[in-house]
């Protein structure tokens, strides 16, 4: 009863005017951010942020939650009708929806993809209300080891999933965790790696390093390929209702998207990307015509935009029990969280209720609002994807530039995006990843505070790590996903 | 020379500055450990995962996915170009130094002169608007009071 009660002064919250405006607002810019090539949502989300500054946190995290799972509805459309993934996360859809596109059969495309991103989004909402409340009771027992277990297993679970090596994903975690440190420490006082400099006395802040890791680096590289003449389908204006034939087809791998793409969701570093390519995986391997993937299947589209959206849902669980990101998109809303004295993690239900529910319920409100939003709009957005890149870059730049400045009106700040938007271009040319390295930046604060605390729980002792079974239970699961590779290595194609 | 044995030998620096920066700020005892204690362990892991990436490096050849050397001089401009906006923003002023940013861009990529002084300018106006006058950022002012 107690989620039912939640739920209900959830919706009390996300259907005030004010709350409304603003998911439209979030879902709206989410949408457009995720139709675009070339800015995804965590570049997106993080000039943002100081934008929300004056608004209430309630507000402020709905339209920021309402750009994330956005972004993964406008995605499919740049995939379908330009073959260009405009996220990440729509990259497998490019396959099966633009060939879709090309047998006429666009409509249906898309068609499946904001339906199938409606019911796994609000899918994976449904579990969240369940699951959270229920989680935050369990992680309330937590101490400063279980934390420190919990937070290794994390940034191992990232390094899992890395596409590269994982040797360098571990570097770049260990990278993340120094760039973590710089500024002042919390316990003793002293300044770390800031050489009398004022923007790094304060820490690196967590927007610029995103906005120039993602966002400039991004630009950088589509700079050095030649513009190739996009070839733009044109969106169908009626049957963009999927026929019942494809309803069929389409129906189990909606679901299946759903759950798999939740529960990865929930993972650090496996996220919307991982589970739009596992939910083509299995789709494919499911079909009893893996034949037909590639060449217009429409489960290849319900199914890995079914997963993107659930796992943008799932996402939100380490945030609101643990208060730990799961993504880069996260750790900007923990930020915000933050700077509006909210603490994430077990206590935020009990502390800031009213921002806990409003924030869940008003995704369901979000993906009804998309649902609605999104197929009208297709021909908007068909139109603006023919303006040329060189057109759009330099706002693209300018827009993070102003985004970095104004989170303390500060130019150190902007540097810093400088700075990082060279070292995401180098990391790129290198095949090195910088999920691990902002990922273990947000968590390595954490995690230096959870070990130094529990040593001095222990006096000084490792045992404290073993003794206690929850905190042993996630070190060895750390330890089994680090061997993992190396024993399989060999077995693996790629 | 391979790839990973460049990018590793440059963490392998990073990670022996890390680590004396931490020796350096004291690692503190176990039951007390002090300001240097994670940056340290941190540069000893980044330092030993370094070198297991140099020594494989020449098993893997020097593949990789994109070409090293870019094809165009493009990225170091527009490098050159945010860094003068950031340097000249608090002396010029937003609105000036958005104006020049953009219409140097839209220039390099060979727009027409009417074209890139109508976007340029319409790209500062509105954003100042959007910005300094909606979201009511604190933008810098120049000499001229916007």
């Amino acid at each position: 009863m107690e989620i039912f009660g939640g739920v209900l002064y959830g919706f009390q919250v996300a259907l005030q005017p004010i709350n409304l405006l603003y998911c439209f607002i979030g879902v709206f810019i989410g949408t457009l951010v995720g139709v675009l090539p070339g800015l995804g949502p965590a570049a997106a989300i993080a000039p943002l942020l100081p934008s929300t500054f004056a608004a209430s946190p309630v507000a402020a995290i709905i339209m920021l939650a309402g750009i994330y799972y956005g972004a993964m509805y406008g995605g499919s459309t740049t995939s379908i009708l330009v073959n260009i993934p405009g996220e990440a996360a729509s990259v497998v859809t490019c396959l099966d929806g633009h060939a879709m596109a090309r047998q006429g059969r666009a409509g249906a495309a898309l068609g499946i993809a904001a339906f199938g991103s409606f019911i796994a989004g609000t899918l994976s909402v449904i579990a969240l209300t369940f699951l959270a409340p229920f989680l935050a009771r369990v992680t309330l027992r937590f101490g400063p080891p279980e934390y420190f277990a919990l937070m290794t297993l994390g940034l191992t679970l990232l390094t899992f999933f890395a596409r590269e090596s994982t040797v360098k994903a571990l570097m770049m975690a260990a990278v993340g965790l120094l760039c973590g440190t710089v500024g002042q420490d919390t316990i003793s006082g002293r300044f770390r790696f800031a050489f009398g400099i004022r923007t790094l006395e304060d820490g690196l802040g967590l927007v610029p390093v995103i906005m120039g890791l993602f966002g400039i680096s991004e630009v950088l590289l589509n700079l050095e390929q030649r513009e190739q003449q996009r070839e733009i389908f044109a969106p169908p204006t009626t049957a963009l209702l999927p026929t019942r034939e494809d309803w069929r087809a389409s129906t189990v791998p909606i679901l299946r998207g759903s759950v798999l793409g939740f529960f990865l969701g929930i993972l650090p570093g496996a996220g919307a990307i991982i589970a739009s390519f596992a939910s083509y995986a299995v789709e494919k391997r499911a079909s009893r015509h893996p034949e037909r993937f590639g060449a217009g299947a429409i489960e290849g589209v319900a199914g890995p935009e079914a997963a993107n959206n659930a796992a943008a849902g799932g996402a939100f669980i380490p945030l609101l029990t643990l208060g730990i990101p799961a993504n880069a998109v996260m750790a900007i809303l923990l930020g915000a969280l933050m700077i509006h004295g909210l603490q994430p993690g077990p206590l935020l239900v009990k502390q800031a209720p009213d921002v806990f529910w409003g924030i869940i319920t008003s995704m369901y409100i979000g993906n009804a609002m998309l649902l609605v939003l999104n197929l009208p709009l297709i021909p908007m957005w068909a139109r603006l994807l023919r303006v040329p890149y060189t057109v759009m870059y330099p706002f693209i730049l300018l827009f993070c530039l102003i985004g970095a400045y104004s989170v303390a009106n500060s130019v150190g700040d902007g540097i810093v995006m400088w700075v990082f938007g060279i070292v995401g271009y180098l990391l790129k040319k290198f095949d090195y990843e910088g999920a691990p390295l902002i990922l273990a930046m947000v968590i390595g604060p954490m995690m230096e505070e959870a070990l130094r605390q529990s040593l001095i729980l222990s006096a000084g002792s490792f045992e404290i790590f073993v003794s206690r079974p929850i905190a042993a239970g996630f070190l060895a699961a750390a330890v089994v996903l680090l061997v993992l590779p190396l024993v399989r290595r060999r077995s693996l194609p790629a | 020379m391979p790839r990973d044995l460049v990018s590793g030998l440059f963490w392998l620096a990073l990670a022996l500055f890390a680590a004396a920066q931490g020796l350096a700020l004291k690692l503190g005892s176990l039951n007390r450990p002090g300001p240097g204690f994670f940056p340290f362990w941190g540069g000893v892991v980044l330092g030993l995962l370094s070198i297991v990436l140099v020594v494989s490096s020449h098993r893997r050849g020097a593949t990789g996915s994109s070409p090293l050397r870019p094809e165009s001089a493009k990225p170091l401009v527009v490098v050159g170009a945010l860094l003068g906006y950031l340097l000249l923003l608090e002396t010029l002023g937003f609105v000036a130094v958005t104006f020049s940013f953009l219409l140097f861009l839209f220039r390099l990529e060979r727009r027409g002169w009417a074209f890139s002084i109508v976007s340029a300018a319409a790209g500062a106006f509105v954003s100042y608007v959007l910005f300094q006058l909606w979201l009511k950022t604190q933008l810098p002012t120049g000499p001229l009071g916007f």
